[in-house]
């Protein structure tokens, strides 16, 4: 037996006071009524009696002082909360792992498969035995206890309260790695499932689990029911033509009916495109919107099930994206007068364009891009910079070490991964001269001639650097359309502009968010209008969310929106799995306790306190006990 | 006794009453706000327990106690008090309530990148807490890839830190702990985690985790270790240029990282051996990165891996990061395929192109591929001095589809064969190529007559006859104007079909050839005779004769008379169509007339035939003079050689150079065509009109230039291979690879809809003594957004893998894609310098701060949390109160004005 409650001590104190007190008061003598009766033989039949009656009194005196005493104490030991010595040793130890999953917002069963989750596990709870303790974690892209373990019914029916939905994918391997964790030495472990069984394979982990002896159950969620699911929604701009953008969605029918589906694509909030289809059972079908129109920002796309049976599963039947932003750009074109350089910037309407000569550069304002044509300032600007034949003034050194010049220099050595040089073609541009040139360290020659670099990237004032080595003008470059590409591909390398843009990021991923440079705060403004702070490391908010929708980052004045979507998953699958493997076995149903076995002692030992306290009222009043 | 059992009933009764309602009460509002606190009934149920108290009152009007009424009353109102307590209690009254007792989990990083002496200082630290917690709580969790709960005994204190046994040593994961933890925090405390650990995290993302525990209100402290980083030195980057081309020499850069000043041998192998040109070296090592470079050269095509070790001559506390691979795909040299009509004089230009860098598949012209997809391996095509009989025209029509379709180059150099000289002329290859056969020149040369003698036999009728007919018509459209014609039709007689008469009367003379009509027997002699005869009165300077006959023919003098043209200046060349030709007596006919013997099976082959024979009894387009070729049109290939110290060709065959877009490159001094091209489809399709071999280009073959010339040229003209290629990006994060395509067009537009397939492979390069099975899978690209596909896959190995993608669209492979994945080994071993500033931006996140003291720790400042209390033990404490104030009042009497105390002794000895 140990004390929960009060320590030892402390009984031993209350016990010690309460009993100390309790025997003083059966020490005093209760004075009685003086009666005087006139009869002599009356007081002889008294005083006869009397001799006789001393030892009974005695005895009844001692009864009802044990008896006072018997009640102190129990009330004393229920304070201490005794439980039994092997109370943690021999009891169940109980994860249990509820999917807070996608699928689990399916209402396929009443009220929906969460809230279905939340009685069977109350139901645990309830039949848990008195030395059981069980903790309860909620299984989603993370797994994160909602409670400590504990035997403790309140603490466990209070972590169930704070299950919430979430749009992410279930990932079961680092649900079973934390029930190890948690469950390693414990005394009978087990770990109970309460999923639809939608759970990708858990890897090594579930073995892992097998190994270490601990009992793995399932408690199945879920009937099944139709459901058409949107599994990929995104939108990207053209990397040339960034006025256009194209539209994907992809819809999955991972059912065994075809259905009827209505397709809806909404741009900033209003229905800009409706569609009906037909989708076959088991089919994904793909829907791709060209040169979409009539949105600014936002795009959403909504699918509903045409007839009477309803979608049974809310959470996919909308996706959201974000129409990647085209930032202006402020770029200095610094030149003596070079037609081509300015008609190519006039390419972009995103470009505001300030051209000055070299004698009056610096021009006024501040510039995203500066563009040095055939002439470099002594010193380099506070932005980065676009050198074209980079000769300084003499007496000045320019951003490199000119060491002679290449006559009728090629394009031999090309890295065309690199997103300058994207979708250009140079190799059979015709050069008349070009610089040849030391390169500092750091800087990287993506195009080449075997004598020599021709186009150089680096970085000179903590700032990044292109250099087109050649007067362009004494070349063929600008009668293709590789030269204005060339620029636009440098001013977006430098503006962060990717063509690789992603319209959406993933719930449940950690999201490493572009802020403007110098920000080192930042707010996520979640859908549901929760604000968190989140941590700017390298230009890049890392944030995370669960929820699928249009969130907010707010850095200082400025504010991005930006959407998040479930990623790539079977979390549309309604029809539950009929057997989840773990470890090469079954998972099995949990063996349930009878509700209510809980019993606490002090509880009985009050009950006990209780009925002494009745008997010992009716006794004293009947002169039993004194 | 009627009377007494009465009451019992009514107690009773009113027990039950007063229960039930009680119960229905408590269960009805078991929360209640009282004082500004809210209080609950948790098994409101028990309440119903009250119902005993009328029974109190009862046993009153039974009692024999000796007290005043009163003082009963006022015990049964205590006992009823305390009964009521007891209820209370067992109902389990509980209030909310705010606390401030403080929970501290500390989460100590045990991953195999900490020192021994730092897990001893993390130990000192948990300590220090652990004495000084008072009425806190401290709990332990030691973590690397997984997480452990570490008991703290209550007497001997924190044990000492162990290691996690097995894989769980080689990685960290701060999160997983602090996931962990969140179990650990017992209700109604303030939540504090101590994060001791070196900020190198493997797994998970600290940062994101802190956000939540933020929300979940755990404030975060960072301890990072004092002890500095083990001497380590590890391969932290191998890097190969973008591209490499067999046979060139390149860098290989390997960095090197240093915990302390020290040296290495660094071995740098390809494959299973060391590299050839630079295989081992000792280094000098800083502290912090170093950069070694190495020089090495790949002279095979395909995929190369490279791995760098290094040997540390100090302490070293890792080896899994002392070696270092990555793989490239070096790309094959172009291959060239080389059809030489003479192939014992394909050695001058095999060995130029050789000398290149380009694979030369020299091969007579019988070897030529018959199929697109064996001709598809090859870059270009050189066509020598072959003539077009020796070409079938399904190996035409398969050069021609490499070249339109496959975007092959392709170039027919000069020869006695080749050109019109060899029977091209109105062949699909002529139409391919960008210069005309016929030359302008013709007219200026010395006429020429021809007399075509043709079988009309039974045997020719059909398909064969209506192309002999051809045949004619072709040779007559050949002659220039100023040469002369006949034809010389025979069965077992004879006819005139054309008289001898000058080419220029086109129209007249095909409509006569045109009424040939196939009957009767084979008699060869008149009608070579009527030939002789024709010829012998003809003024021409070359006088020539063709026979074509299908039919055995046994007939003797042929031969002779043969001869006695020969001996009038008239060639004879004779033609053998199918297999019943008597072929020794039209060989040897030919031998005596001075021609040439032509034997197919093929009646398409006849029109080829004549046109080639034509050509080459006129030899009008030969050119053969010594000349420098001229350049007439800069091309890049040219840019870098200087043509005009080229020596001079000694001869050409005469051509015509197409209208524009065929471009003449070189030409003679005369303005024909030396090198011409064109493109065809989406390939090149050229003309080098002079030989390339030790003929007309004798003195080429001891030019300097010669080589550069030619692989220059074929170099740009050879095919780009048509196969797009893809961009694709791969990471590995947190032991799963994320494979990325980029799939742009080169229109700009996404290519939608791919069926794309990655395979993997690897790890490449593997060390004899690693057992396990290497990686090869095949997954599928889902397209995941206009013109991007995404592949996932688990990566529990470490070295360096292949990825090539293939991308499909109807069942054609349209593009590949290809990258390399370098996983060198776990990340634990990579984290060789404190993160400091990871530690304590999670720590800001949450509130917390860097190296909180015990005092700090537990000193909750103005934070405090609500807690649910449970207050049965204060109630029973008020029960116990309740029975000793009962007692008492049993014990001394209170109310009883009647009562006189009982006389003192000294009032009994008064």
């Amino acid at each position: 037996m140990e004390l929960t409650g009060l320590s030892l001590t402390e009984v031993l104190t209350v016990l010690g006071g309460f009993a100390a007190a309790v025997t003083v008061l059966y020490l005093l003598k209760l004075r009685r009524r003086q009666v005087e009766v006139p009869f002599v033989h009356l007081w002889q039949q008294v005083l006869a009696e009397k001799q006789s009656t001393r030892l009974f009194s005695a005895l009844k005196r001692i009864l009802s002082w044990l008896l006072a005493l018997a009640a102190v104490a129990g009330l004393a030991g229920a304070m201490g909360d005794p439980r039994h010595e092997g109370a943690s040793a021999d009891g169940r130890t109980t994860v249990v792992l509820v999917d807070t999953s996608a699928s689990m917002q399916a209402t396929d069963v009443s009220p929906d498969r969460l809230g279905r989750a939340r009685e069977e596990v109350t139901r645990l709870v309830e039949g848990l035995a008195g030395d059981d303790r069980m903790l309860i974690a909620s299984m989603d892209a993370t797994t994160v206890p909602l409670g400590p373990l504990t035997g403790e019914a309140r603490v466990l029916t209070d972590a169930l309260d704070r299950l919430a939905p979430t749009d992410v994918a279930a990932d079961l391997g680092r649900g079973l790695r934390f029930a190890h964790d948690v469950l390693r030495g414990e005394p009978r472990p087990r770990v109970i499932l309460v999923s639809d069984g939608a759970l990708p394979d858990p890897g090594s982990a579930g073995a892992r689990l097998r190994e270490a002896g601990v009992e793995v159950d399932w408690i199945p969620i879920g009937v099944g029911g139709p459901n058409v699911a949107i599994t990929a929604f995104s939108v990207r701009r053209y990397p040339l033509d960034v006025s256009r953008s194209e539209v994907l969605t992809e819809l999955w029918n991972p059912g065994e009916d075809e259905a009827s589906i209505e397709l809806s694509l909404l741009g900033d909030g209003e229905v800009i495109d409706v569609q009906r289809l037909r989708i076959g059972a088991g089919e994904r079908l793909r829907r791709f919107f060209t040169d979409v129109s009539g949105a600014d920002q936002t795009l959403e796309a909504r699918v509903r099930i045409e007839g009477d049976v309803p979608d049974a599963q809310p959470a996919d039947d909308r996706a959201y994206a974000r129409l990647p932003e085209r930032r202006r750009a402020r770029v200095q074109a610094v030149t003596a007068g070079n037609l081509y350089l300015s008609a190519a910037l006039l390419l972009d309407e995103y470009l505001d364009v300030v051209e000055v000569t070299p004698a009056d550069y610096p021009a006024e304002g501040r510039f995203d891009v500066t563009i040095f044509d055939g002439w470099v300032p002594a010193t380099p600007p506070d932005t980065p910079v676009i050198y074209l034949d980079p000769r300084p003034p003499e007496g000045t050194t320019g951003p490199f070490v000119i060491t002679g010049a290449l006559e009728r220099p090629f394009f031999d050595r090309l890295e065309r991964d690199h997103p300058i040089l994207a979708f250009t073609a140079l190799g059979d541009v015709n050069v008349a001269e070009s610089l040849a040139v030391e390169l500092h360290e750091g800087d990287r020659a993506i195009a080449s001639d075997g004598r020599g670099p021709l186009i150089v990237v680096g970085s000179r004032n903590d700032h990044r650097m292109v250099a087109i080595l050649f007067d362009v003008r004494r070349s063929d470059l600008p009668l293709r359309v590789a030269w204005p590409l060339l620029l636009l591909n440098s001013i977006d390398y430098f503006t962060m502009q990717d063509a690789r843009y992603l319209s959406s990021v993933e719930t449940g991923e950690p999201w490493h968010l572009a802020v403007p440079t110098g920000t080192e705060e930042a707010t996520l403004v979640a859908p549901d209008g929760s604000e968190h702070p989140v941590p700017v490391v390298d230009g890049r908010a890392v944030a995370s969310g669960l929820r699928a929708g249009f969130y907010h980052l707010r850095t200082g004045d400025t504010e991005e929106v930006f959407a998040a979507n479930l990623g790539p998953s079977d979390e549309a699958i309604l029809t539950p799995a009929e057997v989840l493997e773990i470890g090469g076995a079954p998972a099995e149903a949990p063996e349930r306790g009878t509700p209510g076995v809980r019993t606490e002692i002090w509880m009985l030992m009050v009950l006990a306190v209780l009925a002494l306290l009745l008997v010992e009222w009716f006794t004293y009043h009947r002169r039993l006990t004194v | 006794m009627r009377r007494r059992a009465l009451w019992l009933a009514l107690a009773v009764g009113a027990g039950v009453a007063l229960g039930l309602a009680a119960v229905r009460y408590a269960t009805g509002a078991p929360t209640f706000e009282y004082g500004g606190e809210t209080y609950e009934l948790l098994a409101p149920a028990a309440v119903g327990l009250v119902g005993v108290t009328p029974l109190l009152f009862f046993a009153l009007s039974l009692s024999l106690a000796d007290l005043p009424l009163a003082q009963r009353w006022l015990g049964a109102l205590l006992r009823a008090l305390l009964i009521a307590c007891l209820a209370l209690a067992l109902a389990r009254l509980a209030r909310s309530t705010d606390v401030t007792r403080i929970a501290t989990v500390f989460l100590v990083d045990v991953s195999e990148s900490v020192t021994d002496a730092s897990l001893e200082q993390a130990r000192a630290r948990v300590q220090e807490a652990w004495e000084a917690r008072g009425e806190d709580t401290v709990r332990l969790v030691t973590f690397a890839s997984d997480a452990h709960v570490v008991a703290i005994d209550d007497e001997e204190g924190v044990p000492a830190l162990t290691r996690h046994e097995g894989d769980g040593g080689a990685g960290t994961d701060p999160s997983a702990a602090l996931q962990l933890a969140y179990g650990l925090f017992p209700p109604g405390h303030l939540r504090r985690a101590v994060v001791l650990s070196d900020g190198g995290q493997t797994r998970g993302d600290l940062l994101a985790e802190a956000a939540r525990a933020a929300e979940m209100g755990v404030r975060l402290y960072a301890a990072p270790y004092a002890e500095g980083a083990p001497p380590e030195v590890a391969v932290t980057d191998l890097s190969l240029p973008e591209r490499i081309d067999v046979g060139q020499p390149f860098p290989v850069r390997a960095h090197v990282y240093s915990t302390t000043a020290t040296t290495a041998r660094v071995r740098l192998y390809q494959g299973d051996t060391l590299n050839g040109l630079d295989a081992v070296r000792d280094v000098e090592l800083a502290p912090g990165d170093n950069l070694v470079e190495m020089r090495s050269v790949v002279r095979v095509a395909g995929p190369v891996t490279y791995a760098l070790q290094a040997e540390p001559s100090g302490e070293d506390r890792f080896a899994d990061n002392d070696r270092f691979s990555t793989t490239v795909v070096v790309p094959g040299r172009p291959t060239v395929l080389y059809v030489e009509g003479t192939p014992g004089r394909a050695t001058y230009l095999a060995a130029a192109l050789g000398a290149g860098d380009y694979e030369v598949d020299v091969r007579s012209p019988r070897a030529i591929p018959t199929s697109l997809s064996e001709l598809e391996r090859f870059d270009f095509f050189i066509l020598s001095d072959v003539p077009a009989d020796q070409v079938s025209l399904t190996q035409q029509d398969v050069i021609e589809r490499y070249v339109r379709d496959l975007g092959g180059g392709f170039l027919m150099a000069g020869g006695e064969s080749s050109f019109g000289l060899g029977g091209w002329q109105g062949t699909r290859i002529e139409r391919m190529l960008p210069v005309h056969m016929d030359s302008e020149r013709r007219r200026d040369q010395p006429s020429l007559a021809i007399a075509l003698v043709i079988d009309k036999s039974g045997s020719m009728n059909g398909e064969s006859m209506e192309l002999a007919k051809e045949a004619a018509i072709a040779t007559a459209e050949m002659l220039s104007p100023d040469d002369y014609i006949s034809v010389v039709g025979f069965d077992s007689q004879p006819t005139r079909v054309v008289r001898m008469q000058s080419a220029r009367n086109r129209l007249g003379i095909v409509r006569d050839i045109g009424r040939l009509t196939a009957r009767g027997g084979t008699a060869i002699f008149p009608a070579l005779d009527m030939a002789y005869q024709d010829l012998v009165v003809t003024r021409a300077r070359i006088k020539h004769v063709i026979l074509l006959t299908d039919g055995q023919t046994q007939e003797s003098g042929l031969p002779e008379l043969a001869q006695v043209m020969r001996s009038e200046g008239i060639t004879v060349s004779t033609v053998g169509l199918g297999g019943d030709v008597n072929r020794a007596l039209l060989t040897q006919v030919a031998d005596v007339g001075g021609g040439r013997a032509y034997f197919t099976q093929d009646p398409h082959n006849i029109p080829r035939i004549f046109m080639r024979e034509t050509s080459t009894v006129s030899r009008s387009n030969v050119i053969e003079e010594y000349f420098q070729p001229r350049v007439v049109s800069p091309t890049d290939f040219l840019r870098r050689m200087d043509i005009s110290s080229a020596p001079f060709l000694h001869g050409y065959v005469a051509t015509r150079m197409r209208p524009s877009p065929a471009q003449a490159i070189l030409v003679s001094d005369l303005g024909e065509p030396i090198l011409a091209r064109w493109r065809v489809g989406l390939g090149w399709s050229m003309a080098w009109t002079s030989d390339v071999k030790n003929r007309w280009a004798v003195d080429w073959l001891r030019w300097s230039g010669f080589s550069r010339f030619w692989s220059e040229l074929v170099r740009e003209h050879m095919r780009q291979r048509r196969r797009q290629t893809l961009d694709m990006t791969a990471e590995v994060t947190d032991g799963e690879a994320r494979v990325v395509v980029d799939a742009i067009g080169v229109d700009d537009e996404f290519l939608d809809g791919l069926e794309s397939t990655l395979h993997v492979e690897g790890p490449m390069g593997r060390r004899a003594a690693d057992a396990t099975e290497p990686l090869d899978l095949d997954l599928p690209l889902r397209q995941t957004a206009p013109g991007r596909y995404e592949a996932r896959f688990d990566l529990p190995r470490f070295g360096s893998f292949v990825l090539t993608a293939e991308h499909h669209r109807e069942g054609r492979t349209i593009a590949e894609s290809h990258a390399q994945l370098v996983n060198p080994y776990p990340r634990e071993y990579m984290t060789l310098e404190p993160d400091v500033e990871l530690l304590a931006r999670a720590a800001r996140l949450t509130g917390g701060g860097n190296d909180p003291t015990p005092a700090q720790l537990f000193d909750p400042g103005d934070e405090h949390i609500r807690h649910h209390e449970e207050l049965w033990p204060k109630l029973l404490f008020c029960a116990l109160f309740l029975f000793v104030l009962d007692l008492a009042f049993r014990r001394v009497r209170l109310f009883d004005r009647k009562f006189r105390s009982a006389p003192s002794a000294r009032d009994r000895r008064r």
